[in-house]
């Protein structure tokens, strides 16, 4: 019965919790059969721990990941708060996936640029675990990413050594500011994107970060002359159904819990510029 | 063919369907009527046009408790509630109904269907009164509303002198009237049981709005209409069209219920995020949500606006933004 | 009393259209009427074609100073008509510090109370057609026949409860002031209910807040609810939950009267403005009657100097809680 019913999670048990940042952690979850659902890259699920509440997450993991799902979350509220302090064999509700995910066919023989701002790697990391798992369906690929300091930087084995090991593709890390520990690049992602003046031939490109980061994201790229349909960001917004019912994070007559959170920076010059 | 329950009947009607599952009826409670489940002793009104606040409560509840949890250790156990009972709605008026059909666009035919709202409906017999005298308030025709007729009931009730002729509509309601069978005359006296309802129309001319508003989303109206805007939820509550809901536990650790329950985007917190972003930061955002969503957003979408011109938010908007000003104030009026 | 409304409503704008067009103030605060006779909605006028719409008569309910919270952060300088009650409650958010005196020009209305029109239909039918007023009666107009009835009989519940008609607070006065009023029923139906066992009143107030569709909207016109974060929205802890249990139901009304406890203006607002009919002003009289038993008689927003009672700390002060 608890299938007819959108809104009833099923319970997946906390395999582990890794500490990412000082607010960062990565939750490991899963069923008695491995994932709960099947789904794809850019998609969301409630979680939810019960009498604090339920919030939505992007998956971090990706669907090529058939024993648990991951969430790397960010410690801001409620309900993030209470998933931090979980410990492993934790049992929690869950229900999904929720969205469209990234348009993976849509990109299929292109070159792809992955622009991410700290917590913003999230739903980029699904979408990269799923592009190296088919790699020869895409071109290059070029992974930016950023973060307020070093140890805000998430999935550090990931992004300093698995990812440049993969074949064709580069990662290029920055950090806001000078640290004593940090010999890369210093400078907001929005300029080290300028700075490295990526070419839009044949290219697409994926953001996610804080908004304010894919505001200047969006601008350095139209200077680049990538076009709006070939720009992609995920966006978040308050919800509660993720149904596309409960009425709050709609843009005009599109809801993002269910035509999102994946637009084309083409498809969002067309709504209300309400996030 | 119609049939007749005498007045005198009709608290023996209410006792009978009542014996049957929950019966909601307008029910008189000092200066505000509601549909509320009847019970002995309580004041039915049938010549009341508008309730207070709507019926859609009958089929979307303040509050509903779908699942039951229990925590022990590291167990979680949550658990389906549900609800089988057959209710009866009564005396729903026309405009109430095509409102709820303009809910059911929403709950029922976009996937996923809510399971709460549909086993609700589908559990529902209702039955509809036509209207005979418009309220002050009520504009229905201005949105092609027959206050007369509710093609969607089950059965269709018209009040008269003696009091209320009984015509099922469907199959479910054949059953209805079948249980009321006992009670009722089957002579009945149809004369003047459908009289021509004119509701004024404040001069309201919608045709094309929904269209020309979605070029508006930052036009100067928004930087003034939403100023007497107390803020308050009133017009999202009494609003037959409205839906918005939120979902929240209620218990402790060990156990407890989580139950979703209306919400409404007058509020500052319905789009405030968990770190503190809101993309409705201000009454003028959460206004023009509201009416963009009832004239241009929804008819988007299906192809009607989402207001039948019941006159609630005419009535109970302290400061009288309802949705007439709203229409008015984006140039919705006849010319001339 | 129709045409001497005119009179007035002339006599209003003349007053503020001179401040408004002189640029003594950016913005006035005033009623323009709504769709029907018996509605009078808030306008915003910053020019002489929105003056024209401003009007004065017997169905200016809503208190306008609410709004100065948001409007003095947009306008340098603000003038607003005020009631009677309108004033305290500006005196409240002086008190609070809301608002700066020194940014406000208030247009003082005393005034003889407005009309209900849940009253007027109960009177005269619900195809009432107008009213015409005459030296303190109201005509009735209907389909078949005029009633004449008193105007007080008429007002609004709060109108009737009210003792100070005259603005308190104000930087020109528009009219000869009406004088204080006697009002011995002010707390009838708070002894009646203190007559009540505690299980009958419990009984009595589980009703009449079951209704209560946590709208918010006695909070969002009270002068006294000016916090920023009301406690209903917090969320570590969260008092409120958005259950409609009696529980829930309970500890917002009560903890709203509380706060309000020597701070509410007994303006009834509140529950003129409930689309539920509940009657809020029985439990905030509860307390403004407590208050003047326990600590003398006082009366918020008459005057700004003086100290809400308890805001201040007498060593002679009862302690009703800990005696009983």
């Amino acid at each position: 019965m608890g299938k007819a019913n959108p809104l009833m999670p099923q319970t997946v048990t906390v395999l582990d919790i890794t500490t990412e940042t000082p607010d960062v952690k990565t939750l490991r979850v899963a069923g008695k059969e491995g994932i709960p659902f099947d789904f794809m890259p850019g998609q969301c699920a409630m979680l939810s721990v019960p009498p604090v509440g339920e919030a939505i997450f992007s998956i971090t993991s990706s669907p090529h990941c058939r024993d648990c799902l991951e969430f790397s979350i960010k410690r801001v509220g409620d309900v993030s708060g209470v998933l931090h302090e979980l410990v492993s064999g934790r049992q929690l509700g869950i229900r999904g996936p929720y969205g469209n995910g990234f348009p993976v066919d849509e990109m299929k023989g292109k070159d792809l640029l992955f622009i991410g701002g700290g917590i913003g790697l999230a739903p980029l990391r699904s979408l990269i675990g799923y592009c190296f798992a088919n790699r020869e369906e895409y071109g290059h690929i070029d992974i930016v990413y950023g973060a307020r300091s070093p140890a805000d930087l998430v999935r550090k084995s990931e992004i300093g050594e698995t990812w440049p090991e993969q074949p064709d593709s580069t990662v290029y890390l920055t950090v806001d500011a000078e640290f004593p520990d940090w010999s890369g690049h210093v400078g907001f992602v929005p300029s080290y994107v300028s700075e490295l003046a990526f070419t839009p031939e044949n290219r697409i490109a994926v953001t996610c970060g804080p908004p304010i980061m894919i505001k200047f994201v969006l601008q350095a790229l139209e200077k680049l002359n990538f076009a709006p349909e070939h720009v992609i960001t995920t966006l978040e917004m308050r919800m509660k159904c993720g149904v596309g019912k409960c009425g709050r994070c709609n843009l005009g007559s599109v809801y993002v819990c269910k035509d999102g959170p994946v637009f084309s920076l083409a498809q969002l010059n067309e709504l209300p510029s309400e996030y | 063919m119609k049939k007749l329950l005498l007045k005198e009947k009709w608290p023996e009607l209410w006792a009978l369907l009542a014996h049957e599952g929950p019966l909601y009826l307008p029910v008189e409670e000092g200066s505000v009527v509601l549909y509320q489940l009847w019970q002995e002793g309580v004041k039915v009104n049938l010549e009341a046009v508008n309730s207070t606040v709507s019926p859609k409560d009958i089929f979307l509840p303040r509050e509903e408790t779908y699942l039951r949890y229990s925590c022990q250790g590291e167990m979680l156990d949550l658990e389906d509630v549900e609800s089988d009972e057959p209710i009866i709605a009564f005396a729903l008026h026309p405009c109430d109904l095509k409102a709820i059909e303009m809910i059911d666009r929403v709950f029922l035919n976009q996937d996923p269907p809510d399971a709460l709202y549909k086993k609700r409906r589908e559990n529902t017999t209702v039955v509809a009164l036509a209207c005979r005298q418009p309220d002050p308030y009520c504009f229905c025709g201005v949105f092609g509303i027959d206050p007369t007729d509710a093609p969607g009931a089950d059965v269709m009730a018209y009040l008269t002198e003696k009091g209320l002729l009984l015509e099922e509509q469907t199959a479910k309601g054949k059953i209805l009237l079948e249980k009321a069978a006992p009670l009722l005359e089957v002579e009945a006296d149809e004369t003047n049981i459908t009289v021509d309802v004119k509701t004024q129309d404040f001069g309201l001319q919608v045709e094309g709005l929904p269209e020309d508003l979605q070029e508006r989303f930052n036009d100067p109206v928004w930087d003034d209409l939403f100023r007497s805007c107390l803020g308050c939820g009133i017009c999202t509550y009494v609003c037959p069209t409205c839906y918005c809901f939120d979902v929240e536990d209620y218990g402790h650790e060990e156990g407890g219920e989580r139950f979703r329950c209306w919400d409404s985007c007058m509020f500052g917190h319905f789009t405030q995020m968990a770190g503190g972003h809101n993309p409705r930061p201000s009454r003028k955002e959460r206004v023009r949500q509201r009416f963009m969503h009832k004239l241009c957003y929804y008819p988007e979408t299906y192809g009607e606006i989402a207001c039948v011109g019941c006159g609630r938010c005419l009535r109970s908007c302290p400061v009288n933004l309802d949705i007439v000003q709203a229409i008015k104030a984006l140039g919705g009026e006849k010319v001339g | 009393m129709e045409e001497q409304i005119s009179e007035q409503t002339v006599k209003v704008k003349k007053a503020v259209s001179q401040d408004l067009l002189g640029g003594r103030i950016d913005l006035l605060l005033g009623w323009e009427k709504g769709h029907y006779w018996w509605q009078s909605r808030p306008l915003f006028a910053r020019s002489e074609k929105d003056l024209e719409r401003l009007v004065w008569d017997s169905f200016c309910a809503v208190n306008l100073s609410r709004y100065l919270q948001d409007e003095l952060k947009e306008n340098k300088k603000i003038g607003v008509l005020v009631k009677g009650c309108d004033a305290r409650a500006f005196n409240r958010l002086l008190q609070d510090r809301i608002v700066e005196r020194e940014r406000v020009i208030l247009y003082g209305l005393p005034c003889p109370g407005m009309l209900d029109y849940a009253r007027l239909t109960e009177e005269g039918g619900s195809d009432l057609e107008g009213i015409i007023e005459q030296d303190g009666t109201v005509i009735l107009q209907t389909k078949e026949e005029n009633k004449e009835m008193p105007r007080e009989e008429l007002l609004l519940a709060r109108c009737r409860n009210c003792m100070h008609p005259d603005p308190v607070v104000y930087d020109q006065m528009l009219f000869t002031p009406l004088g204080d009023r006697e009002r011995p029923e002010h707390f009838k139906a708070v002894e009646e209910l203190e007559r009540l066992s505690a299980d009958e009143r419990y009984t009595y107030w589980e009703k009449e807040l079951s209704r209560c569709l946590r709208c918010y909207a006695c909070r969002q016109v009270c002068p006294y609810c000016s916090c920023l974060e009301c406690f209903v929205e917090q969320k570590s802890p969260r008092w409120q939950g958005r259950a409609y249990q009696p529980s829930e139901n309970f500890m917002f009304h009560l903890v709203r009267a509380y706060h309000g406890t020597g701070r509410c203006i007994d303006c009834g607002e509140c529950e003129r403005v409930c689309p539920v009919g509940i009657p809020l002003m029985e439990l905030n009289r509860k307390l403004i009657k407590d208050i003047n038993e326990l600590y003398g008689h006082y009366e918020a927003g008459l005057d700004p100097e003086q100290e809400p009672p308890l805001l201040t700390y007498r060593p002679d002060d009862p302690a009703a809680f800990s005696e009983k």
